[in-house]
């Protein structure tokens, strides 16, 4: 007999949900599919169950989903979400590294050669001489660093049933909670037009592909970004200039 | 720029290429010889000027090359078969023709050879305007102040003397004109399919010419939760149609989930409030500024 342990997060604040026995696909996400997420069951005793509570509306902004082994004499001691790893943000779904935060500067900078850079405001170009062949879904990452934390910048191409788009969007390394503490925007600039973006950065505990598919970000046709693109020569090329600052709110 | 005006269009209400009044002028600048040569150029079928090829039959009678195709191998003067004579005389004569602007009544004081008239016709910045009205194909043409009475009494669409606004958007495809600075700004909002899925478009149009449309900016910015887009960008002129402009995406575009997002409440009713403004730049247009051509 198997009975799953949920342990949700819904505002970073850990909600157990015992329940008992049932299929899988009943539960709100796939877990068997996501690579997040790694299921382990263990023999249990049945506990009350809070069925409704696994009809709880799916935001995914919010709510992040792992199951963990557990007995009842752990149950005290899931709240440590602080101390729990981080998935390795440059992946998606390739890099199966985990660690805290310090861990995942040192691996993105090491073994991604990812760039970081100091300071709250910044200014990027994103240039390629033939962006009709830009993959789907390449993605640029820049780290951060100010207010003594880290936070990612993507830059993706990517199709949106066909369109090609662009889409640029900042992560937080770290919890949503402190995530929502920050705000940044991203703007684009030329020819007499600007395109700004303000928002608040996601944390890393969704996945980039999440925060890319649920367009939290500065989103742009790839039209719009060859308009930017122009200069006075003929060419193709995408070059455009994204600049943009992060504050703290409170 | 979308060549808006050819002879062979038809005019709505206003009819410029009046063949009469043109001769009348013809005479008067280039001189009666002048005018007979343009009467011969004219078709006697559809009576627009004719351009290379210009064809005639056995006898001489000469057509254009529309027309040509239209009646069925035999000439419409004197019915004689068709072979295919090309009149080379006439379209060289013509080439020594020089004529005013067809709209030399609405102020156009330029003399064209005949065979660049018509280029210039349709970037004439004295023709008229068309009416700016998206959606159903209105023919009406005129000037700004026309257009603006025709708009609001034909069309029935709201008027604001303002240059700022804040509206709560419940339904898409409202339009609205602002009258400030001594100018009139037409706001589009509108829904439609872009490939990437139902979007939201709002931008701006300048009831005038590009030039003049470039001493102008406007912003526009929608929001909610944290989150806020903004759009900045140059009111485009009423000379690029309104269908131009959107496919161009020059203005504010958001996705309809992303609208609903904003909209608030249960997300799933439109209610989203788009601010903006219309502010006159301060300094002239940069002419060397390289305004990339926006349309595909």
């Amino acid at each position: 007999m198997y009975v799953v342990i949920v342990h949700t997060y819904i505002h970073n604040k850990p909600t157990f949900i015992h329940i008992s026995p049932l299929s899988l696909h009943h539960l709100p996400f796939d877990f068997m599919n996501s690579s997040e997420m790694e299921p382990r069951i263990n023999h249990l005793q049945i506990e009350s169950q809070v069925h409704e509570l696994l009809d709880y509306p799916v935001c995914t902004n919010q709510i992040t989903s792992t199951i963990y082994q557990c007995s009842n004499d752990y149950t005290g001691e899931v709240n440590n979400d602080k101390e729990k790893p981080y998935n390795c943000p440059y992946s998606g779904s390739k890099c199966t590294a985990t660690g805290d935060i310090r861990w995942l500067l040192q691996h993105l900078r090491n073994d991604h050669h990812v760039e970081m850079h100091d300071g709250r405001s910044f200014s990027h170009r994103y240039v390629h001489h033939n962006p009709k062949h830009l993959h789907h879904a390449t993605w640029m990452l820049t780290l951060l660093d100010c207010y003594g934390r880290q936070f990612c910048l993507y830059f993706e191409a990517f199709h949106l049933k066909k369109t090609p788009m662009y889409i640029a969007y900042m992560q937080f390394m770290g919890d949503e909670e402190e995530a929502t503490s920050f705000s940044y925007t991203l703007e684009i600039s030329g020819h007499g037009r600007k395109m700004t973006w303000q928002g608040v950065p996601r944390s890393i505990r969704d996945s980039h592909k999440t925060v890319r598919d649920s367009q939290d970000g500065l989103i742009i046709t790839r039209k719009l970004a060859m308009f930017f693109s122009a200069d006075n020569t003929n060419s193709k090329e995408l070059k455009l200039k994204i600049s943009g600052r992060i504050w703290r709110e409170h | 720029m979308e060549t808006e005006s050819m002879d062979c269009e038809s005019y709505g209400t206003h009819h410029f290429s009046s063949t009469t009044k043109t001769h009348a002028v013809v005479t008067n600048t280039v001189g009666p010889a002048a005018t007979s040569v343009y009467e011969l150029l004219e078709c006697p079928v559809c009576t627009f000027s004719m351009y290379p090829p210009i064809h005639q039959c056995q006898n001489g009678h000469t057509f254009c090359s529309t027309c040509k195709v239209r009646v069925h191998n035999r000439c419409p003067t004197c019915r004689q078969e068709l072979g295919d004579i090309r009149c080379l005389a006439l379209e060289k004569v013509a080439e020594s023709l020089e004529l005013p602007c067809k709209y030399f009544n609405l102020g156009c004081p330029e003399i064209f050879p005949y065979y660049s008239k018509l280029k210039h016709e349709s970037l004439c910045n004295f023709r008229p305007y068309g009416c700016p009205y998206a959606g159903s194909e209105c023919g009406v043409l005129g000037g700004i102040p026309f257009l603006v009475a025709h708009l609001r009494d034909d069309h029935k669409v709201d008027m604001h003397a303002a240059s700022t606004f804040n509206h709560r958007y419940v339904k898409s495809n409202p339009r609205e004109v602002f009258h400030c600075f001594g100018q009139y700004f037409c706001l589009h909002f509108e829904a439609f399919q872009l490939g990437m899925g139902p979007v939201y478009m709002a931008f701006l149009r300048f009831m005038g010419d590009e030039e003049e449309a470039r001493r102008y900016s406007y912003s526009l910015e929608v929001g909610g939760s944290g989150r806020k887009l903004t759009w900045e960008g140059t009111p485009r002129s009423i000379r690029d149609s309104h269908r131009k402009v959107r496919d161009s995406n020059d203005g504010l575009i958001i996705q309809r989930n992303m609208a609903l997002f904003f909209s608030g409440g249960d997300r799933k009713e439109l209610k989203l409030r788009v601010t903006g403004k219309i502010w006159k730049e301060l300094h002239s247009p940069d002419s060397g500024v390289c305004m990339p051509n926006m349309s595909s």
